[in-house]
């Protein structure tokens, strides 16, 4: 579905992304785990068109996104669910899920689409008029999700969701990603809590310092394994060994 | 030396001290458009001095250097909580009241039969110090310079100095400088005393040198065109604002060719340079590139007094 | 009482012009975060390019006020396009200087095109003032006040009720969570400058018939008048643009009519400076955040 190849990214002479390659299969939630700076939000930015690569391709269903804008591939069918939510605050959770829904023109079909949100996140129907500035975490982060749903997305990125928030509410947002795999959608999920992550996903990647070391299914690698490598990076003792001589 | 000469380099070693004032809030994180005000400050100051109160020139500049950085000190304080536009916006309506009060100041004595002082907007004439004085334009103009050239060796020294290096950290990033334990409000506030200082002393040589100010120059034009000189000769070295002011005064000014379409070309230039040159043409990584270079060429002999060339070697091993 | 009644009256008729301005420069702030130093000069572009048709053309008032319009636009896409579009993020300070810059190169080629200090400019509404009771109004001054009143309410309407507006709010809010949802955030930037130019373009038109002449100090003139009006109201938002004109007409007759033009200036500037130091936020807006400071 989402074909990553040879991706590499720079900010000036740093490259965060060193020839990353990742597939992203259809109807199925695959995660990138790593550590911090392993350049997961690189990744999401580079896909989405914020960040524009130096080499390598990125291909959805055989179409080419490198080099188009923002803009376009929403228009194609991907949507970011940033780190951070970014929920419009001045805007209430209303407007914030039109915003969502810019591209499109079909008005009827978008307020359904809206009352399916809130059919999905009771919480955010009952603060559709509130400002999302003033939501808490949790919710502005079902705001985030509902926003990018509502450009019909066939491949939904997302950010890191569980980002700052509470464990039980952690827990409701990867129910909701379940969910909306189940009812079709494909994931491509980046997070640092691996226990969660891998709980959910069909497959995983590991990315540290720009480069993908593993790939592969949730029992392949034991799991706190992955958790090591996720929060910490692959051990580095046999390395220092050498080094010193031995 | 030919006076059109001595006059363009004495406007332009004048004007240097506004730029360097402007240029110091910029390195603190802070632009100003209201350098101007000190600047007429210490003009009204210096010439009350010398042409009322009958002071030497040395102490009128003294006074007006103080004067100057009183008033920014005092203006510094209730602007602290203001950053980026607002601040920028705020020294502008600043030096605009400061422009309109000095527009209704009116203090004349009496002189040798003959009224002297400001007398609102029609100026303050006869400030006749030099003339007074047997001052030649020449050795003005070697005044001029001196005291320049003490300023910028002020400025050196600042640069390598830990005062410097904090006014560099609290322009990057003020949160960040006052997480390490920066006294930032205090920092600012010295900053801006500096820079009023300065710009009053430019202002006070101006007065002596045109004798003759009026409210009208002390405009937000200035004002601007203090803050576009850093912008273009460069913010990473105090040379960077001279170099702009260098180039607006002497290039295009003594090029009559250009006189009705001067602006239209500057403009545009300046305009195109920015887009490569955000920070000037003397910019950080330029000043970087630079210092490298003198010190690869210094290197190139100190390598030969260098006994044991052990340095080379460690370098090696530390990777 | 009748003169404070009818000083206040004038003020703000006056005050309608200023809100105008604050309007396009708090649209062009919103979105970029960084101040356009050529806001008025561009105005003035238009506000020349409408003044040679007159005088040249004999043009009618319909004819001079859209060619003011379209000038402003033209410049304004052009200072857009030098100033702003091409700097990096964290270039706001060069943006600034850059537009002034451009101030001076506007300015300069307007004095070549129309060298003399003043032209005539054509007038808008005529015949004797309405009587209100005790008090007076000019036609043309009602004319200004309700024609920036309906344009004020127009931009209103454009960002709170269209698609096109929500686009706009967006990209204020946050430009890169605005390109995930899909806006062309680089194509809103310029169309909201172009906008921003008309609307200066208008108030511009509508000042100049009420003064009668055209003089090239007025785009530094209209530049400080909107951002002055533009603190007080508070960045960002428009019906604070419009108030903060309206309270700063109102200002600026009353100290003229008590002490003079100078002091009505120095009573303008320390209206704003007060507003700077006490209530950054003016009187709608809201600081926003990264606003204050100098990484947009």
């Amino acid at each position: 579905m989402l074909d990553v190849s040879d991706l590499v990214t720079a900010y000036g002479k740093i490259e965060a992304l060193k020839g990353v390659s990742v597939h992203v299969e259809g109807g199925k939630i695959t995660c990138l785990l790593g550590p911090n700076g392993a350049g997961k939000t690189t990744l999401m930015m580079t896909i989405a068109g914020i960040l524009g690569p130096r080499r390598g391709s990125i291909k959805l269903a055989g179409t080419e996104l490198v080099g188009l804008s923002p803009a376009r591939i929403v228009s194609r069918g991907v949507a970011l669910v940033p780190e951070n939510r970014l929920v419009f605050p001045d805007m209430s959770v209303h407007e914030n899920l039109l915003a969502g829904a810019y591209q499109r023109n079909d008005k009827r079909e978008i307020a359904s689409d809206i009352e399916r949100m809130y059919a999905r996140f009771p919480r955010l129907k009952e603060r559709h008029d509130q400002l999302a500035g003033t939501l808490s975490g949790g919710e502005q982060q079902m705001l985030a999700v509902g926003r990018a749903l509502m450009s019909r997305p066939s491949v939904l990125l997302m950010d890191e969701p569980s980002l700052g928030l509470a464990p039980i509410i952690v827990a409701e947002i990867f129910d909701i990603v379940a969910e909306l795999n189940r009812d079709g959608t494909t994931i491509f999920l980046v997070e640092q809590n691996a226990h969660m992550a891998l709980k959910v996903a069909h497959q995983f990647f590991l990315m540290e310092q720009g480069r993908i070391t593993f790939q592969g299914t949730p029992g392949e690698l034991a799991e706190d394994e992955v958790i090591q490598r996720a929060y910490l990076g692959t051990r580095r003792t046999d390395q220092a060994g050498e080094e010193s001589g031995r | 030396m030919d006076p059109y000469l001595v006059s363009v380099l004495s406007n332009t070693g004048v004007i240097s001290f506004v730029a360097l004032s402007a240029y110091l809030l910029l390195l603190t994180g802070e632009v100003s458009f209201g350098q101007q005000a000190f600047f007429a400050i210490g003009a009204y100051a210096a010439g009350i001095a010398t042409a009322m109160w009958g002071w030497p020139l040395a102490l009128a500049l003294v006074w007006s250097a103080a004067a100057g950085a009183g008033c920014a000190a005092l203006i510094g304080i209730p602007t602290l909580r203001l950053h980026g536009v607002y601040f920028a916006i705020a020294t502008l309506a600043f030096a605009e009241m400061v422009r309109i009060l000095f527009e209704l100041l009116r203090y004349r004595v009496e002189i040798d039969g003959q009224l002297v002082g400001p007398d609102g907007t029609d100026g303050f004439r006869d400030i006749r110090y030099i003339f007074d004085n047997n001052i030649e334009e020449f050795e003005f103009l070697v005044l001029i310079y001196a005291v320049l050239a003490i300023v910028l060796l002020g400025f050196m020294l600042l640069e390598r100095s830990r005062l410097g290096v904090m006014f560099r950290m609290i322009g990057g990033d003020a949160t960040l400088a006052s997480l390490q334990g920066i006294a930032v409000a205090r920092y600012k506030v010295l900053a801006a005393g500096i820079a009023g200082g300065l710009a009053a002393v430019g202002g006070g040589l101006y007065a002596h040198l045109t004798t003759y100010v009026e409210p009208r120059i002390f405009d937000v034009m200035l004002g601007v065109h203090t803050l576009a000189y850093g912008l273009i000769g460069g913010l990473g070295t105090a040379l960077g604002p001279l170099l702009g002011v260098a180039i607006d005064i002497g290039l295009l000014e003594s090029v009559r060719i250009f006189a009705g379409y001067r602006m239209i070309i500057f403009g545009g230039l300046v305009a195109l340079l920015l887009i490569v040159r955000p920070r000037g043409l003397l910019d950080e990584r330029a000043v970087h590139k630079i210092g490298q270079l003198l010190r690869r060429a210094t290197r190139g002999t100190a390598s030969m007094h260098d006994s044991t060339g052990a340095e080379g070697r460690t370098k090696g091993g530390l990777q | 009482m009748i003169d404070l009644v009818q000083n206040t009256i004038d003020g703000i008729m006056i005050g309608s012009s200023y809100g105008l301005l604050a309007l396009g420069f708090t649209v062009i702030f919103g979105v970029m975060r960084r101040l356009n130093l050529s806001y008025g000069p561009t105005i003035m572009v238009g506000a020349y390019f409408g003044t040679v048709l007159y005088l040249d053309y004999g043009a009618g008032l319909l004819a001079v006020a859209a060619a003011v319009v379209v000038g402003s636009v033209i410049a304004g896409i052009y200072v857009e396009r030098l100033c702003f579009a091409p700097m990096k993020a964290g270039a706001g300070i060069a943006s600034m200087v850059s537009s002034f810059a451009i101030w001076m190169q506007l300015e300069q080629a307007a004095i070549l095109v129309l060298p003399r200090h003043t032209y005539p400019f054509p007038a808008i509404g005529g015949g004797a003032p309405i009587e209100l009771g005790p008090f007076f109004a000019r036609t043309d001054h009602l004319i200004m006040l309700a024609s920036s009143l309906a344009l004020a309410a127009a931009v209103q309407l454009l960002l709170y009720r269209t698609r096109y507006g929500l686009g706009l709010r967006a990209v204020i809010a946050n430009p890169v969570a605005a390109n995930l949802v899909g806006v062309n955030v680089k194509r809103s930037i310029m169309l909201a400058f172009a906008g921003a130019s008309a609307i200066g373009g208008v108030a511009g038109f509508l000042v100049l018939a009420v003064d009668q002449q055209v003089t090239p100090m007025f785009g530094m003139w209209a530049t400080l008048k909107g951002l002055i009006a533009m603190i007080i109201g508070g960045l960002g938002s428009i019906p604070g643009a419009v108030l903060g004109g309206l309270l700063l007409g109102i200002v600026e007759i009353h100290s003229q009519w008590q002490f003079g033009p100078q002091v009505r200036d120095l009573f303008a500037y320390f209206v704003l400076f007060t507003f700077l130091v006490a209530r950054p936020g003016g009187l709608f807006g809201r600081v926003p955040e990264d606003g204050l400071s100098n990484r947009a």
